[in-house]
This record gives structure tokens, sequence and C-alpha cells, in this order.
């Protein structure tokens, strides 16, 4: 039976997915489902390709990596199959550990032009419609708190800043006055009232 | 967006610009933003990568990159309030890398069909 064949390419990397549509759902058949091998070629670079089981903890571990690099944390991704470090702030260290037993792991260096290469070749695979994969990196929804925070953080403070303003300085102001308030003074004034 | 006024209009609520107005953004003008960016990045890709490979190899002379910092810098300067402290670490020409990485790196990271979503999760969580 033939294998489908989908490249997702963007500048320097090149992702090839191999595969067969899943009949038994009807599927099309120039859909992927069952993913049997992929390649990820990136120039002046020795080839990278597995099966499925491993494609996806490669995906997460770029995205995990990704996410550390913008979020400006310290970026470190460790597995059993792979680890990216970072050399410095150009340049990531990848350390590609095979599964097979007496295989050295594959080393490679690449920056962060090949980095975002990589990581736009594994979003298109994510937002393909013909490749059935398990998502990985991009969730789209983001909180639900935070989009109230958006739409009602300014509204919520226009109507809760003027009372508390109005609240707080009366609380200053009669705070101020109690030190002109003189108990002593006061129960004189009284004793004088009541002779008469 | 019904103009480019209003994008004009939109872009003077930062609050780092020299003169910026305090009005409140909207979710759909905060997303249609969000959208631009994302379009610039895809349109501007080529030059993005570019600009972070020229910092890349040691032993090139980073012409590219000085370049890109240079025009950074006139920009600020030329736009927002330099007396702030957050501006102030972007004119630092030599300690501003670390900034200029992140940004052009989130950049590229948002390039595709969803790159806004991707972008929106990342502001928020910024």
């Amino acid at each position: 039976m033939m294998q489908n064949r989908l490249l997702f390419h963007q500048s320097s990397v090149s992702l090839e997915i191999i595969g067969l549509p899943d009949y038994s759902i009807n599927e099309n058949k120039d859909q992927i489902s069952i993913i049997s091998e992929w390649k990820l070629t990136i120039i002046d670079k020795p080839l990278i390709e597995g099966k499925i089981e491993h494609l996806e903890p490669i995906m997460d571990a770029f995205y995990t990596y990704s996410n550390l690099l913008i979020k400006n944390e310290i970026p470190i991704y460790e597995s059993t199959l792979i680890d990216i470090k970072a050399e410095n702030l150009h340049i990531h260290n990848i350390v590609l550990k095979s599964s097979k037993p007496n295989v050295k792991p594959l080393i490679l260096k690449i920056g962060n032009s090949l980095m975002s290469d990589a990581i736009n070749c594994f979003d298109q695979l994510n937002e393909s419609s013909k490749v059935r994969i398990k998502k990985t990196g991009v969730s789209n929804n983001f909180p639900k708190n935070v989009r109230f925070r958006l739409n009602n953080k300014v509204k919520f403070f226009n109507f809760i800043l003027p009372p508390l303003i109005a609240f707080c300085s009366l609380i200053f102001f009669s705070s101020t006055l109690i030190y002109f308030y003189n108990p002593v003074e006061d129960k004189e004034k009284n004793e004088l009232i009541i002779p008469k | 967006m019904p103009n480019k006024v209003t994008i004009w209009k939109l872009r003077n609520n930062n609050p780092l610009r020299k003169s910026y107005v305090k009005n409140s953004i909207k979710l759909d003008e905060f997303d249609a933003l969000i959208k631009i960016t994302v379009e610039m990045s895809r349109y501007l890709y080529p030059y993005i990568r570019e600009i972070l490979k020229s910092k890349e190899d040691l032993e090139e002379n980073s012409v590219i990159w000085n370049d890109f910092n240079k025009r950074f810098i006139e920009l600020i300067t030329e736009r927002l309030n330099i007396n702030s402290i957050r501006v102030k670490k972007f004119l630092n020409k030599t300690g501003n890398n670390e900034i200029l990485v992140n940004y052009l790196l989130t950049l590229s990271f948002c390039i595709s069909d969803k790159g806004h979503q991707k972008l929106k999760n990342i502001l928020f969580n910024f």
C-alpha cells in the first residue's frame, strides 16, 4: 500500500511525515492518522528520524524549551530521549539519545534562527488538517479569569475607586482631627456647664 | 480596525510613549493589535531570522545585528519616554541584547496560522 507523505517546510528546516489514513473511520485517502515514520531535516546537520513515539516527546521538548527561552527562565530541558541546553544567548545544544543500546547520542548545535524554523515546522504540523496527531505546544484557550480581567479591570476600578478614595480620606482626616481633641478640656467644659 | 488612524490612536495607549492617552483598550481592539503584530512578523520573518542569525557566528562580523540595534535605539529615543527606567534598559547598546533576542524570538515563534493565539498566551503570561 502506498504511504502518504506530507512535507512542512520553513527556511532551513523541513519536517516530513509518512503514514496512512485510518480507513476504519472513513478518512480521506490523502489524510495521515497512522504515522509510520518522520524525518526532520536541518540544513548542514545530520538527519533526525524516528517513529511516532519519538515525535511527540521531541515536539514537547522543543515547545517547552522555547517557552522557557521567551519567559526568561533558565533554558534547560532534560528527558530520557532528548536534552536541550543553552550554550549562550544565541546557541543551543541538543542531545538526542537513542533508545537502542550501544548507540552514541547525537549532539547538535543550533542557533536561534534554526530553533525558530523548527518550532514553525512543528506549528505547521500541529495546525495541519491533514495529519491527526496529539496536539502539543499551543493551547488555544487562555484562562477565563485572564479574559475577565481584561474586560472588566478598568470598569471595576472606575466603579470602586471613587468610594474607596472617599473612605480613605475620611479616615485620614478624622484621624488627624483626633489630635486636636482633648478629653480633659472637654470634661472641664462639661463641669462648667452643669452648675448653671 | 476601520482605518489607520484607529491603529495610530490605539498605539498612543502605550504608557512608555513620550505622550500617551489613558483609554482602556477593548478586547476586540487588543485582538486586532495582536493579529496585526503576527501578520507583520510573518511578513518580516526572513529579516527577523537574518538578524538572529547574524549574532550566532562569533567570527562573523555582525553588521546586521549592529544596524538593527542602532535603529532600535533611534526609534526608542525618538518615541518613548527615555526617563523611564524600563525604557533606559532598551537604550543600553551592550546590555539590551537579551531583551532584543527575547522579543525577536517571541515574534518568530508566532508566525503560524494560529500564531495570534500563541502571542496572546505569551503576553498574558508576561
